[in-house]
């Protein structure tokens, strides 16, 4: 859901996470307030092309190579480990370097949503560097960053992973805990933990229900009727049209998508734009379905949610608006559907 | 000396045995629909005798033996009753943190794996190859020897680097003999590390199986005094020679579906709709794109564990109930999988004539075809002979139209390992996928050969 249709397959990170805590303790959740002043958390993930992590599956010991590492560049020990974006397959792998580390897991993410580019964090926004940032490939490589503004770290990063076996663990934004209820997005995996139990819920009535309460809307209800996808420099580009009909009338909703669903048009008005999540779900089972996984054809429900607030501030909108994604568009706030059962 | 013109196509379906009788020009001959019996071997023998009774046509005059394995697998993968395999992943010291058969069901885990390792080496997405630890696969052999049919061996980028899959299964027939068998994940499944490993498992814990099915066809082809080339359905559609099946039998899983959803289109003249395979107790509904059937692009699972094998998108309605709620259940089947405005039409297959024209009166045209009955054994009579390759390369135009090359190659060459006649071959896909998030672009190049049976 989080991952608005990219973000990468979370399914193996699950099932790495899965087993490390089978394998050790769950790592304890902790808020960002409750660790001491001077405590170092690490925001940290995965870097580069999901195809390849799917194939190059981690050793699990990167979160200790970067810790290591961190420690040594910045002479303080990491207390806490952060996703640096919760959506995604990069939810996920954080845990299973906190659980294998006996280190806790920051109830915050960076993002609060999937986005592309590294910078587009709100420790960006709060003002911190990524620099350092560090990488690891899992074999003994690594390779430390230091930037001359956040945009160049991120494509230093991404140039770097690419030598580093086309997708490597990296730590950027490394931040005291007196800075980090400012600087990154608090309540994050409380947030998740309650959509994924949502998304469980015994049937899609009370599924929308559910996530009704945790801000969602739906946009629409009815089948795909087109899809056109293209696999670009850098990611996935697209469009997608999902149909409905009701007493008669026939409804067309277009989505716009690069990696994420980005804009959701209706009779050539906005429904809800970026930084706004929109997700679709199965008109089965409610499971969120990925981009790359759409077909035509098949039933679907539309659905979206507020971006955190900071992503609609200036300097938010800026980073990670309509306007940084290539849309002549203003952000305007998501339009619920005109009629229920539409 | 009579003419040697006929095939020969028998369908072990999960209640009763179909067979029939082609010629050369597809023209059916005999079909016979036989009551189930215990003994797969007695099966067989009752259906080469249907086929080839009152001499129409005589067991003399048949060229090929095509078999549906179908019911009998699908028993294996309920039953469990699969062979004991040693699992060799070489990657490390990356992948430990998804060990091999993570996240399978406990019960199939213990059915399966007689022991596990992962060793260091394995390849980067450009080629590059890291050493591979001899001395600790040996070391793995060691623990295992004696107790298991198969070992199943997967390396990270293995389609892009096979060496060091054929090293290990060097090693293993040096250490464990010529009678274990190893099942290299470069030969059977496609990038992803965790599917393609589960999919190289289960293809070596089904080797045993395989080789019986092959024995008793052989054995029982013979007793009826059939000298014909022997083939086994596969799950796109397509036949494989009997060599090709005992060391890939992974890919007889869904020959049945697959088979069906052919032979509809081919009886038909359906190129594009769907296909409803009535059953005893459920049917089973795919869909048919171009005349093949349509291969499913996600959630792809065997016994409960994700595969990245080429397995039919289908999916099955319980045919339970009156008859009231029968129809009811296939006429939300057919909205569900429709989709589109048009009104995409039904070719209906297997038992209950009638069943699915009446479910569906009303909302699409609905076509039984003559020997629908038979479907699925015509599917495999009928059917020719795949391969598929896949390669990942730079997109450099010099290193793109190389390995293009070298996968059109080595899909010529599978498709002629399954069974195809070599001067027949022909590519008909080729799919280039870029990956994504990549900055000097690689591409994945996929190519699909087909060719008549030799």
């Amino acid at each position: 859901m989080l991952g608005a249709g990219g973000g990468g397959d979370p399914r193996l990170s699950v099932l790495m996470a899965a087993w490390a805590v089978e394998q050790h303790d769950a790592p304890a959740v902790v808020s960002l307030d409750e660790l001491p002043p001077d405590a170092l958390v690490m925001p940290c993930g995965l870097i580069g092309a999901p195809a390849v992590a799917a194939e190059r599956i981690v050793s699990g010991d990167e979160g200790a190579e970067l810790r290591d590492a961190v420690e040594a560049l910045l002479g303080t020990p990491v207390a806490a480990v952060m996703a640096y974006q919760l959506a995604g397959a990069n939810g996920l792998v954080p845990v299973t370097w906190a659980a294998r580390m006996g280190l806790p897991f920051a109830d915050a993410d960076g993002t609060g949503r999937a986005f592309p580019r590294l910078h587009q964090r709100a420790m960006h926004l709060a003002g911190l560097t990524a620099a350092p940032v560090v990488l690891s490939d899992g074999r003994g490589n690594s390779a430390v960053i230091r930037a001359a503004d956040d945009a160049e770290a991120d494509r230093l990063a991404r140039a770097t992973a690419q030598s580093l076996g086309g997708v490597c663990a990296g730590a950027l934004y490394c931040m005291r805990a007196r800075e980090a209820p400012h600087a990154a997005i608090g309540g994050s995996v409380t947030h998740a933990c309650a959509l994924g139990e949502a998304i469980a819920r015994d049937s899609i009535e009370h599924e929308l229900e559910a996530i009704g309460e945790l801000g969602w809307t739906k946009l629409i209800a009815g089948k795909v009727l087109e899809v056109e996808r293209q696999v670009g420099d850098g990611g996935l580009h697209g469009s997608v049209i999902v149909q409905a009909r009701a007493r008669g009338a026939r409804r067309l909703l277009r989505l716009e998508l690069q990696d994420e669903f980005l804009l959701a048009m209706e009779d050539g008005a906005v429904r809800a734009v970026v930084p706004d999540l929109i997700a679709v779900l199965a008109a089965d089972t409610g499971a969120p379905v990925p981009a790359e996984a759409l077909r035509r054809g098949q039933p679907v429900i539309v659905v979206a949610s507020p971006a955190p607030p900071l992503w609609t501030s200036d300097a938010g909108l800026a980073l990670g608006g309509p306007a940084a994604f290539g849309y002549d568009l203003e952000h305007t706030p998501i339009v619920q559907a005109a009629h229920a059962g539409a | 000396m009579p003419e040697r013109d006929v095939r020969i196509s028998i369908e072990l379906g999960a209640t009763n045995t179909d067979v029939v009788a082609l010629d050369d020009r597809d023209y059916v001959l005999t079909k016979a629909t036989l009551p189930l019996e215990r003994e797969v071997g007695a099966r067989i023998r009752g259906a080469i005798r249907a086929a080839t009774a009152q001499a129409q046509p005589p067991a003399e005059r048949v060229t090929h033996a095509m078999l549906g394995t179908t019911a009998e697998i699908d028993a294996v993968l309920a039953r469990r009753a699969f062979g004991c395999v040693g699992v060799v992943r070489i990657g490390g010291p990356l992948t430990h943190a998804a060990p091999p058969l993570v996240g399978w069901p406990a019960s199939l885990r213990q059915a399966l794996s007689g022991g596990q390792a992962i060793v260091k080496g394995g390849a980067d997405v450009d080629g590059r190859v890291q050493p591979l630890d001899e001395e600790a696969v040996l070391r793995f052999l060691t623990t295992v020897a004696g107790r298991v049919e198969g070992v199943a061996v997967t390396g990270v980028f293995s389609p892009v680097a096979p060496e060091q899959e054929l090293a290990v299964a060097e090693l293993a027939r040096r250490e464990l003999g010529a009678d274990v068998h190893a099942s290299l994940s470069h030969e059977i499944g496609s990038l992803g590390l965790l599917e393609r490993e589960n999919a190289t498992i289960l293809n070596a814990g089904l080797i045993g199986e395989a080789q019986r099915l092959a024995t008793t066809f052989r054995e029982a082809l013979g007793a009826e005094g059939v000298d014909a080339e022997r083939f086994f359905a596969r799950n796109d559609g397509t036949v494989m020679a009997i060599e090709y099946a005992r060391r890939f039998p992974a890919l007889l899983v869904g020959s049945g579906p697959a088979g069906g959803i052919r032979a509809a289109a081919f009886l038909s003249g359906v190129g594009d709709g769907f296909v409803i395979d009535v059953g005893s107790a459920v049917a089973t509904i795919g869909a048919l794109v171009n005349g093949h059937p349509r291969e499913s692009a996600t959630d792809r699972a065997l016994a409960g564990v994700p595969v990245n094998l080429r397995l039919p998108d289908v999916f099955t309605v319980p045919l339970h109930g009156d008859a009231a709620a029968v129809h009811a259940r296939l006429a939300e089947a057919y909205a569900r999988a429709q989709g589109t405005l048009a009104a995409p039409t039904v070719v209906a297959i297997g038992g209950a004539p009638g069943l699915v024209t009446d479910a569906l009166a009303g909302i699409c045209e609905v076509i039984r075809p003559v020997h629908a009955d038979v479907a699925n054994a015509i599917g495999s009579a009928i059917a020719p002979v795949s391969g598929r390759a896949e390669r990942i390369c730079s997109n450099r135009p010099r290193d793109r139209s190389r390995t293009l090359e070298e996968a059109r190659a080595a899909a010529v060459e599978r498709a002629v390992g399954a069974g195809a006649h070599p001067a027949g071959v022909e590519i008909v896909d080729v799919e280039e996928v870029p990956l994504s998030h990549m900055i000097d672009r690689a591409i994945r190049i996929r190519v699909t050969a087909v060719g008549p049976r030799s």
